[in-house]
């Protein structure tokens, strides 16, 4: 199709052209189009088959509030593609039809079925036999749907996510929101402007009509746009929806990136002081028989496809509106060569004079009090039959465009998402707020409000009193403003007609879900009487336009139609967000955020297979065998180094260090000796186990201890939360990021050690459960530990995380001649399950104590402490019925190893396996569980059921632990 | 979690750097004579007004501090309460 010459008002650049491909055809245009202008230049009018019926849709409103015109762009599905840029090489394939393009589908036939698919029809009837259901909705969801997601389909782009605070957030950038803005920012206040369109501008943007004087509007919308965009303190983001609206103005949004912008979308995060919406209206739809076929557009769409992109409609028009602008566009269009059968209007009265003079002018048919009643026409429009709204008069005129728009209808979803009460006003039309919440502030056409000016004042006035909540004395300027604004005509009158009289099998009151007037009055028939309900039993308003078609229609049909005159139409609640949104937007640049330790690196380059365990990236295992033989076996008969510096790591000190530690250990902290070592667990209020750790005294009111890796990040705020009310004087620190810690353990440990320290490491002078400070190489402070986790003569390393590497290679290069080598994860966890030794979280869950898992020896009473737990800890010490934790061998050596299996007694579930493995170094399987106290004695046997044993379950016996050396000799050699 | 909450020490940001500390309840009670009963009460039982009540919040990705608060639980926003009626809720009634 040729575009029009040349207009002001066009956003394209025809000298550049853009070409995508449709189906199997390529298509040319224009830079600036969209990719529906680039199709509908190009004659496509069918840009999708719909969710239900399949018939036939096209262009409608150019917004984004239907699923008219949502395809499938470069393999991503539903994208609306009336409001997404054409870029190069685009490709593009229609949805919901078996063939590449939406102009032939063989599915069609569902339109002719749909007097046997009345509102909520499949809910009723496919639920008997209950078998049905199944097989009826795979074929339904066959059938109807909208994008079809290939599951191998990787999001490409950008995602990027900005926070930004602002004392004013003005919603919506056409004249009401940039005055608004503009009069925020002259008093020093910073001001965020967000707009929908990918421009400044809202309902002046396009349109000739004269503003003040001579200028047309749409350059009135230039000039302030300009001071928009050259206020320092105003950030404008255009092309930005807005989703969300919260608590104490909490904006959220997302704005789609333009060639130049480093982001494909970016979600925008705003907290602000005070909020101006102006986010104007869109078109109410006309309700009359197929009012949905392709060549049936509202006025802004056929005005906005000649204004902006250079585009006439159609060749013969008819118009059928309810308001001035629909008139406006009629004049204009008219000028602009397009034919105009005739302007039926549904008001009786209340027109701009000037309009309807410049239709007599111009020799166009005009026909107030009439509407549109039927379209003619399938793939096509080929006429329609226009009415009086009330009689039965009817003319048939032939046309291949009909702009059919009942009026306006304001864009009140984000009041409505703070709680504001919207009220039904009978003058305007409109459901308006109620007294808005402080810091909230309507303005322009949504208010109603249709002079130009009028617009504008209302927009300062929004601004003054946004500036007034932060904080600026306004007073005499709202007064000077609202006295100006008295002059104006104030809200026009609306038009109320809603449907046109007929019985509504295809008039569709919402194109997403194939909604017709017939299924809202079966839903009424069946006892829904409110909208609320309604639209959930017809789904009108839950598809992908959120209910931007019927959002308004169907309260107001609804309360005509009930015909009881205390009905007041009320609207469906609205939710975020409030445009659909990529899950990709969400999810932002940063998916996965997790800690390395300092060995992070080294360790991986010797082979490490890294895992994400919580917030850290560990060593799992250093070969492909996934048991770790070879590690184990190594510490076992020679000597292993672990990266362990995810332990948690605190310093307490200060007066009242020891009454914290006394408040959440167990154990008597008071006892604590110089040089050693005490193990303690921490439990929560109800007695359960949460953590277990050592703490060493370093000084006077100085200690340092660990928590396990899981319990790091809450410590802190577990202490204090504990004693909050103490007002005790002691300091915490989080060390767990600041210092490292290796693992030295097996036989050849001390031969190690020996080699890089002229500290004396024997046995006399730094015996088991020692704690000592010495120097490695002469230069590396190390807090020493002699522990036993894995059960061999060991020594914990705390080193600062910047001596890391360093200690790890000295150790490594002093343990050469001793076999030492790394070990990770499973094999540690395989180790000290020979020694039953626990891990928390592992061995124990939300309802295991202290005395479950059998370090009840670790708690002394010491009611004055106030220790967490100990209450709890009291009553349940013999409490009957508790899961205790055993260890397991199997009946027979040559059994398999459970995993993570059910204890079976008497066909009853009486515990399960927390850990098990085969061990090599004892030859035979053994494992811990949490089992019921009466089944917890040495030498009980019982069933362990596993998902995969096909019915021959795992016999098992309660055996002694440490299965491995029960004395601990090879800790304390 | 869209509120803004009050930081004593790095003033209004948002709610969700904080962390829930569940209803000032007053400090933990004396263990001695203290029934399983009492002391389930203190740990687990709550007033949940509609309306304003009197909180502990931590200000968890921030600087770490626990402090109470008023918040009206109709509208989720914090309300500066007077210091005259700050302090813990009022014990449960018993019925
Ligand atoms: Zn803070």
């Amino acid at each position: 199709m040729n575009r029009i010459n040349p207009l002001e008002t066009f956003r394209i650049r025809p000298s550049q052209k853009v070409s995508i491909r449709y189906g199997r055809k390529s298509y040319q245009g224009v830079a600036g189009d969209t990719i529906a202008t680039l199709l509908y230049a190009n004659g496509v009018r069918i840009f999708s088959r719909s969710l239900k019926y399949h018939r036939p849709r096209g262009l409608y409103s150019l917004d984004g509030e239907c699923s008219n015109t949502m395809m499938q762009v470069n393999d991503m599905p539903n994208v609306r593609v009336e409001n997404t840029p054409a870029r190069d090489g685009m490709e593009v394939v229609a949805q919901n039809v078996a063939g590449k393009t939406a102009d032939i589908d063989p599915m069609a036939f569902m339109d002719n079925l749909s007097f046997a698919m009345p509102a909520g029809f499949y809910y009723r009837t496919l639920h008997k036999p209950a078998k049905i259901w199944p097989l009826a909705i795979k074929n339904i969801r066959k059938a109807a749907g909208l994008g079809v997601m290939n599951p191998d389909f990787r999001m490409p782009g950008h995602f990027d996510e900005i926070y930004p605070t602002t004392d004013v957030c003005v919603i919506g950038g056409g004249p009401a929101g940039m005055t608004a803005a503009l009069s925020a920012a002259e008093h020093g206040l910073r001001v965020i402007l967000l707009e929908n369109r990918p421009w400044l501008g809202g309902v002046f943007d396009y349109r000739p009509t004269a503003y003040e004087g001579d200028i047309p509007l749409y350059r009135r919308a230039w000039e302030l746009a300009e001071k928009v965009e050259t206020t320092p303190n105003i950030r404008s983001f255009t092309h930005t929806a807005v989703v969300g609206n919260y608590n104490d103005h909490l904006v959220t949004a997302f704005q789609r990136g333009d060639k130049t912008d480093p982001f494909d979308e970016r979600y925008i995060e705003i907290r602000a002081r005070s909020l101006v919406i102006a986010t104007g209206c869109i078109e109410r739809p006309l309700l009359f028989e197929n009012n949905d076929r392709p060549g049936i557009m509202q006025v802004g769409c056929a005005h906005r496809l000649a204004r902006t992109w250079g585009l006439l409609p159609g060749k013969r028009a008819v118009f059928s509106i309810g308001d001035d602008l629909g008139l406006e566009a009629a004049v204009d269009l008219a000028d602009l060569g397009l034919e105009i059968a005739c302007v039926a209007d549904t008001r009786q009265d209340g027109q701009d004079e000037s309009l309807t003079d410049a239709l007599a002018q111009r020799d166009i048919p005009f026909y107030r009090g009439w509407m549109a009643t039927e379209a003619h026409g399938g793939k096509r429009l080929k006429g329609v039959i226009l009415g009086p709204v009330t009689g039965i008069r009817r003319q048939t005129f032939d046309c291949n465009l009909l702009v059919a728009s009942a009026g306006q209808t304001p864009l009140t979803s984000l009041l409505s998402m703070r709680q504001v009460k919207l009220r039904y006003d009978h003058h305007t039309g409109f459901f308006l707020p109620d007294n808005p919440p402080d810091g909230i502030h309507p303005a322009g056409r949504m208010l109603g409000l249709q002079d130009s000016v009028e617009i504008e004042i209302s927009g300062r006035l929004a601004g003054m009193a946004a500036a007034a909540d932060c904080g600026i004395n306004m007073d005499k300027e709202i007064e000077t403003i609202k006295t100006r604004m008295d002059a104006f005509p104030g809200p026009v009158r609306g038009a109320k007609v809603v449907s046109a009289a007929v019985k509504g099998k295809k008039t569709f009151i919402c194109f997403d879900e194939d909604t017709t007037l017939k299924n809202v009055d079966q839903a009424m028939a069946y006892g829904f009487d409110v909208p609320e309900l309604i639209k959930r039993f017809t789904s009108a308003g839950t598809g992908p336009g959120q209910g931007g078609i019927p959002g308004h229609n169907l309260p107001l049909y609804v309360a005509q139609t009930q015909q009881s005159p205390d009905t007041e139409p009320r609207p469906t609640t609205v939710r975020a967000p409030l445009v659909p949104t990529l899950l990709a937007t969400y999810a932002g640049s940063q998916h996965d955020m997790s800690k390395r330790t300092a060995l992070h690196d080294s360790q991986e380059a010797t082979g490490g297979k890294m895992e994400r365990i919580g917030v850290w990236n560990r060593i799992r295992r250093f070969s492909e065998d996934v048991n770790a033989r070879a590690e184990i076996n190594n510490v076992r008969s020679n000597v292993g180094m672990l990266d362990a510096s995810t332990l948690g790591k605190f310093r307490i000190h200060g007066p009242d260090a020891l009454k914290a530690l006394q408040r959440v250990y167990v154990s008597n902290m008071e006892k604590m000796i110089d040089g050693k070592i005490k193990y303690s667990a921490m439990c929560n209020e109800d007695g359960c186990i949460i953590d277990d750790g050592v703490v060493v005294k370093r000084g006077d009111n100085d200690y340092y201890f660990t928590t396990s890796t899981g319990r790091a990040g809450q410590t802190v705020e577990w202490i204090r939360f504990h004693t909050r009310y103490d007002g005790w004087n002691f300091n915490l620190v989080n060390l767990t990021d600041a210092y490292g810690v290796i693992n030295l353990a097996g036989p050849n440990a001390r031969k190690v050690l020996e080699k890089i320290t002229a500290a004396d490491v024997s046995n006399g002078a730094f015996p088991y459960i020692g704690y000592r400070e010495f120097m490695i190489a002469d230069s590396i402070p190390a807090r020493a530990m002699r522990l036993g986790f894995v059960g061999e003569l060991s020594y914990e390393f705390h080193v600062p995380a910047s001596y890391m590497q360093a200690l790890w290679d000295i150790l490594e290069e002093a343990g050469q001649e001793f076999g030492v080598q790394n070990f990770g994860l499973e094999a540690q966890s395989t180790l000290r399950l020979e020694k039953g030794h626990l891990i928390i979280g592992s061995e124990s869950e939300q309802r295991t104590t202290l005395h479950d898992v059998g370090l009840g020896f670790l708690w002394n009473r010491k009611p004055s402490a106030k220790t967490v737990g100990a209450v709890a800890l009291e009553d349940t010490e013999k409490q009957k019925g508790r899961l205790k934790l055993v260890g397991i061998k199997m009946a027979d050596a040559a059994l398999p190893t459970p995993r993570d299996g059910s204890i079976i007694v008497d066909t009853k579930i009486r515990g399960y396996v927390c850990t098990a493995r085969f061990s090599d170094t004892l030859n035979e399987p053994v494992g811990m569980v949490l089992v019921e106290d009466e089944l917890s004695k040495i030498d009980t046997q019982f069933n362990i059921y596993e998902d995969d044993c096909n019915g021959r379950l795992i016999t098992a016996k309660v055996a002694d632990m440490p299965f491995y050396d029960p004395d601990g000799k090879r800790m304390k050699m | 979690m869209s509120f803004i909450i009050t930081c004593p020490i790095c003033g209004p940001r948002n709610a969700y750097e904080f962390g829930f500390g569940g209803e000032d309840k007053g400090p933990r009670p004396d263990e001695e004579a203290l029934s399983p009963g009492d002391w389930c009460d203190y740990v687990h039982m709550n007033q949940c007004v509609a309306g304003v009540a009197r909180e502990w919040w931590i200000h968890r990705s921030g600087c770490g501090v626990w402090f109470t608060t008023s918040r009206d639980t109709t509208r989720n926003l914090e309300v500066q309460v007077e210091t005259m009626e700050k302090g813990p809720n009022p014990p449960l009634e018993k019925e």
